[in-house]
């Protein structure tokens, strides 16, 4: 297919150079050529001559084949993205890794004040420092580092029908981005750039609560910012410009609205069971539930009915984590009428982030109402300001982007407790769709990169990326109805100018470009090339795109092309 | 473990094989002396283990597919072992490297194999798998619930 549409392409090339007279005299697409090397030895890996029967659109005959295919392929979906005169060199190999470590994969190296850097002092994944400067920077090193593990069943197949199994091409898509550049190299436990210096994924890291980017924070401040819950985000122009035609309005949100001392945001887990947040908004106070202390137990655990059931009816029932399951706590707080149920967690927990909750598959039918989880902090927060009145909210913001601030910019996984550097490093799980560089591989993912689907191509592109576009006319070599288009100011057939403005229409193609395919489809039928000029001519007046006075020249000089 | 570590091309690939090897070797040898002190332990639900920098671990989650029976159980002794030994090159984060001059001009860092996601996966009940990229030993251990094995120490 790709074949003939290149033979295509070739024709239409050689007979709009006849036709027009000018060609596009542009560089040929510019895709970054992966390359993966395979460092297994023999038997080992990528060389496993397991026998294995082909699978979703995966050719190869042995485990190995298949790994390396798949390999390629994900390299491939990435290539067809970036734009790159460096090859990007991937040092790969399968090996054991132990149970529940499915792979790995980050730069090799990092660069700063290389040649065309963008940015000073400031360091660069070394795939996009190669690509910025033009050159292998250093050319005896590999740039992105990949293990996997030969433990793990992957899905191996292309076509993303992974069923229940883990699908190694998002897999890789994923890490191979933190190669390119989605990760950041400061320290979360102290807050210290990197030998030193920001690096170019800091730069865009807004912190709402102080208004400063990452570079521009102390130390103290970063650590600080990378728990800040929802306040942390992207700003970069690209991405932002993504976030409404990929993320869908209705941002899930915890908020207390007063007392003004505790008033805000909350980061929160949600339940496996019941009714999802926002089915329905709940807006109301907050009490805390009373039952009976089991042996063992706490009259703060939810476990038995609520002794203070008529208090809790219509409120949202504050719970402690604890001694028995989620769904138990969430099922009294049902039947004690509450409108939604929030379980901090324990003492046993004190330091941990709000836990997803996990149904027991008994009392998760009983749950009505919807449930979330909060840090033990925000919970006892809220506990010591019941002596007054507690308004809160668990539901969907209708105005704001599900993984984006309210000011449209994605937000970035800044969870509480800091976890390392899947903090910052990853786009925040709150986002819906779901995102290729969350911290999980979420099931619905596609294989696509960039907006509509994802945003992760966009967060490159604000790093510095570009994608093939040989004509540079803004529309990706893979997108383009035309890579090579003919970008004359004017409309030239053949050796008459027309001096019609030649359009450039959103999917690449020109107007002459246009007309040139029309010559080559009907390079050897005068009249039927004429009818069809005439349709398209015809057509951009009535798309106020052109006057009749310019259809009449277009169509005067296309009669004398094959004269 | 040393074949995580490799990070030049092939040219420089020989030299380094000769060591990783070495190192390979020293790194099996060890682990067996380990395994063998611990016989009695490793078939213990909770396992528990040394890492290199002396810190024990014991397995909490039931992170384990058992390829004989499909049942999910909690990791023996060798596979805290090997996710231990896994996350702690993958996930790990050196400081003070040096800095050099590249040729074409400017300052690079080798991340000696460093500074990577690392995607983990444990199991849920209904056979799906949940999945977390962490890029700290710390983060790895927690989400596949290996714990500091205080009582042994």
């Amino acid at each position: 297919m790709r074949k003939k549409q290149s033979l295509m392409k070739l024709f239409v090339m050689f007979v709009a150079l006849a036709f027009i007279g000018l060609s596009a005299g542009n560089t040929l697409a510019a895709e970054a050529q992966f390359v993966i090397v395979n460092i297994n030895t023999p038997g080992v890996g990528f060389n496993d001559p397991t026998p294995a029967a082909p699978v979703g659109g995966n050719t190869g005959t042995t485990l190995g084949e298949q790994r390396l295919i798949a390999f390629q392929h994900a390299a491939a979906i990435w290539s067809a993205r970036l734009d790159s005169d460096v090859p990007i060199r991937i040092r790969a190999q399968f090996v054991a890794l132990g149970p529940g470590v499915l792979g790995s994969a980050g730069p090799v190296s990092v660069a700063r004040d290389f040649p065309n850097a963008p940015i000073a002092g400031t360091w660069y994944h070394v795939a996009l420092a190669n690509k910025l400067a033009g050159v292998d920077l250093l050319p005896a090193n590999d740039d992105i580092n990949a293990n996997f593990s030969t433990n793990f069943n992957f899905y191996l197949g292309l076509d993303n029908n992974h069923g229940a199994l883990n699908d190694l091409v998002a897999v890789l898509l994923h890490e191979f981005a933190h190669g390119l550049g989605f990760s950041q190299f400061a320290s979360l436990a102290n807050g210290s750039l990197f030998s030193g210096f920001p690096d170019v994924y800091n730069t865009k890291l807004l912190d709402l609560n102080t208004g400063l980017t990452w570079p521009q924070m102390t130390a103290a401040q970063r650590v600080a910012s990378a728990t800040s819950f929802g306040r942390v985000v992207w700003n970069g122009a690209f991405v932002t410009a993504g976030v409404p035609i990929v993320l869908s309005l209705g941002s899930p949100e915890v908020r207390v609205l007063n007392p003004g001392a505790i008033a805000g945001t909350y980061q929160f887990g949600t339940a496996g069971f019941g009714p999802a947040i926002g089915n329905p908004n709940v807006l109301a106070d907050v009490v805390a539930a009373v039952d009976i202390a089991e042996l063992g137990g706490t009259t703060t655990d939810g476990c038995s009915s609520f002794s203070n059931a008529g208090a809790v009816a219509g409120k949202i029932a504050l719970v402690e984590r604890g001694f028995c399951g989620f769904a138990v706590k969430a099922r009294n707080a049902s039947e004690a009428g509450a409108a939604a149920v929030i379980i901090y967690n324990q003492l046993a927990n004190v330091n941990a982030a709000p836990p997803g909750m996990a149904g027991d598959g008994i009392n998760d039918a009983f749950v009505t109402i919807p449930a979330v989880s909060l840090r033990r902090a925000d919970g006892l927060a809220i506990l010591a300001q019941l002596g007054g009145t507690v308004t809160a909210s668990i539901g969907n913001d209708p105005l704001i982007r599900a993984g984006a601030d309210a000011l449209g910019r994605a937000r970035v996984y800044a969870p509480f407790p800091v976890v390392g550097g899947s903090s910052i490093s990853h786009y925040d799980t709150v986002a819906r769709r779901n995102l290729l560089m969350e911290p999980a591989i979420n099931a619905d993912l596609t294989h696509n990169v960039k907006a509509p689907d994802d945003l992760t191509f966009e967060l490159l592109r604000d790093e510095g990326w570009t994608f093939p576009d040989a004509d540079s006319d803004s529309v990706p070599n893979d997108e383009d109805c035309n890579p090579n288009s003919d970008l004359s100011p004017t409309i030239i057939i053949g050796s008459i100018n027309t001096g019609v403005p030649n359009t450039l229409f959103a999917n690449g193609c020109t107007m002459a470009d246009l007309l040139a395919q029309l010559a080559a489809e009907h390079a050897g039928d005068h009249g039927a090339f004429m009818e069809a000029v005439a349709a398209l001519t015809n057509q951009w007046v009535a798309d106020g795109l052109i006057s009749g006075r310019q259809k009449g020249k277009i169509q005067n000089a296309a009669a004398k092309l094959f004269r | 473990m040393a074949g995580l570590r490799p990070r030049s091309r092939l040219s420089k690939v020989f030299p380094r094989m000769i060591i990783a090897i070495l190192v390979g070797a020293v790194a099996i040898a060890a682990i067996a002396v380990l395994s063998l002190g611990m016989t009695s332990s490793s078939n213990k639900a909770q396992a528990s283990t040394k890492t290199p920098n002396q810190k024990r671990f014991k397995g909490t989650r039931p992170i384990v597919v058992d390829k004989q029976t499909g049942q999910q159980r909690l990791p023996n002794q060798e596979e805290v072992d090997e996710v231990v030994a896994s996350l702690s090159v993958l996930a790990n984060r050196p400081e003070n490297l040096p800095q050099a001059p590249a040729a074409a001009g400017g300052i690079t860092v080798d991340l000696e194999g460093g500074f990577g996601g690392v995607m983990l996966g444990r199991p849920n009940p209904d056979g799906t798998w949940e999945t977390k990229c962490v890029f700290t030993f710390s983060e790895g251990a927690e989400f596949l619930g290996l714990v500091k094995d205080d009582s042994t120490e």
